[in-house]
């Protein structure tokens, strides 16, 4: 299993470790930036908002490079910043709570699903053919449906393909609730993309509607 | 299917998850590598859940970040002493 990034702490302990030469915040942040815009846009569904997110986070993690230690994982450090950053926001601005109809998402959604509505449900890689018709914009738009604390972990996951525990350092919460919350978002993000084909016209609205 | 194959698909089915991120033990791994050689049932739904998400991961990791913000935010930065 790997080891927990040891990078976080801004404590004078963690600065005592960087004697050993360092790469430049620049480079660091400049191998980054894709991934955290990325992310950042996955987290505001807008990319002002993302752009105004990266240089926030750009900034704070500028000020507090003296606590990064060398050689560890810049990219996790970076994204627990970012992640704060959209967290912070989201406190401002008092968000309510959502209501989802995604709870109740049953297993292997899609797979019950594509057979009836005529897509492959085998093959070297039977998702293929539906999600080539979903396309990029719709999965996004499908993960942007989820519940919050769903939508950030799916982010870091798919996106970034993050292990369990740099997500759980990102987040700050356990490994087993990130398990869960990966889990669980799993299947309501099979729901929600399927909801996403049949709002589109990609598949039908009843079983027996087969694919185009 | 008789209850004891039924049994071993279920407590396949159970670690779903958990076998795609490989988060199970070598051993579990191999036990439930072992079940999908001989249930075509069950290999064929994990053969379809792991199609999902590799393809979700690959078609969201298509995102390019706007050309000119990397230059932007860096010319944003205050000036560090002993760095130009």
């Amino acid at each position: 299993m790997p080891e927990l990034p040891q990078a976080f702490a801004s404590t004078p302990a963690t600065r005592q470790l960087e004697s050993a030469p360092r790469a430049s915040f620049e480079d660091l942040f400049a191998s980054v930036i894709t991934t955290a815009f990325g992310v950042a846009l996955r987290y505001t569904r807008n990319q002002a908002d993302a752009e105004d997110m990266v240089q926030e986070a750009a900034l704070l993690a500028y000020r507090a490079f003296d606590s990064f230690e060398s050689g560890t994982n810049f990219r996790a450090w970076f994204l627990k910043i970012l992640t704060n950053c959209y967290f912070s926001k989201r406190r401002r601005e008092k968000s309510r709570p959502v209501t989802s109809d995604l709870d109740d998402t049953p297993d292997l959604y899609i797979y019950a699903r594509s057979g009836e509505a005529g897509f492959p449900t085998q093959g070297p890689d039977p998702a293929a053919t539906l999600l080539d018709k979903l396309g990029t914009e719709r999965i996004v738009k499908a993960i942007n449906l989820l519940p919050e604390e769903y939508r950030v972990v799916c982010t870091l996951y798919f996106l970034e393909d993050l292990s369990y525990e740099d997500i759980a350092s990102v987040l700050k919460c356990p490994v087993g609730t990130v398990r869960s919350r990966l889990h669980r978002g799993r299947r309501m993000l099979q729901k929600s993309l399927w909801q996403v084909a049949v709002e589109d016209g990609i598949v039908g609205s009843s079983p027996h509607e087969a694919a185009q | 299917m008789t209850k004891l194959d039924r049994s071993n698909c279920e407590e396949a089915f159970r670690r779903l998850d958990d076998f795609l991120d490989r988060r199970l033990s070598p051993d579990e791994m191999r036990l439930i590598e072992k079940h999908l050689e001989v249930c075509a049932w069950c290999a064929r739904e994990f053969n379809f859940e792991a199609s999902v998400l590799d393809g979700l991961k690959r078609r969201l990791k298509q995102v390019d970040a706007p050309a000119d913000l990397l230059s932007k935010i860096l010319s944003r930065l205050p000036r560090r002493e002993g760095h130009d």
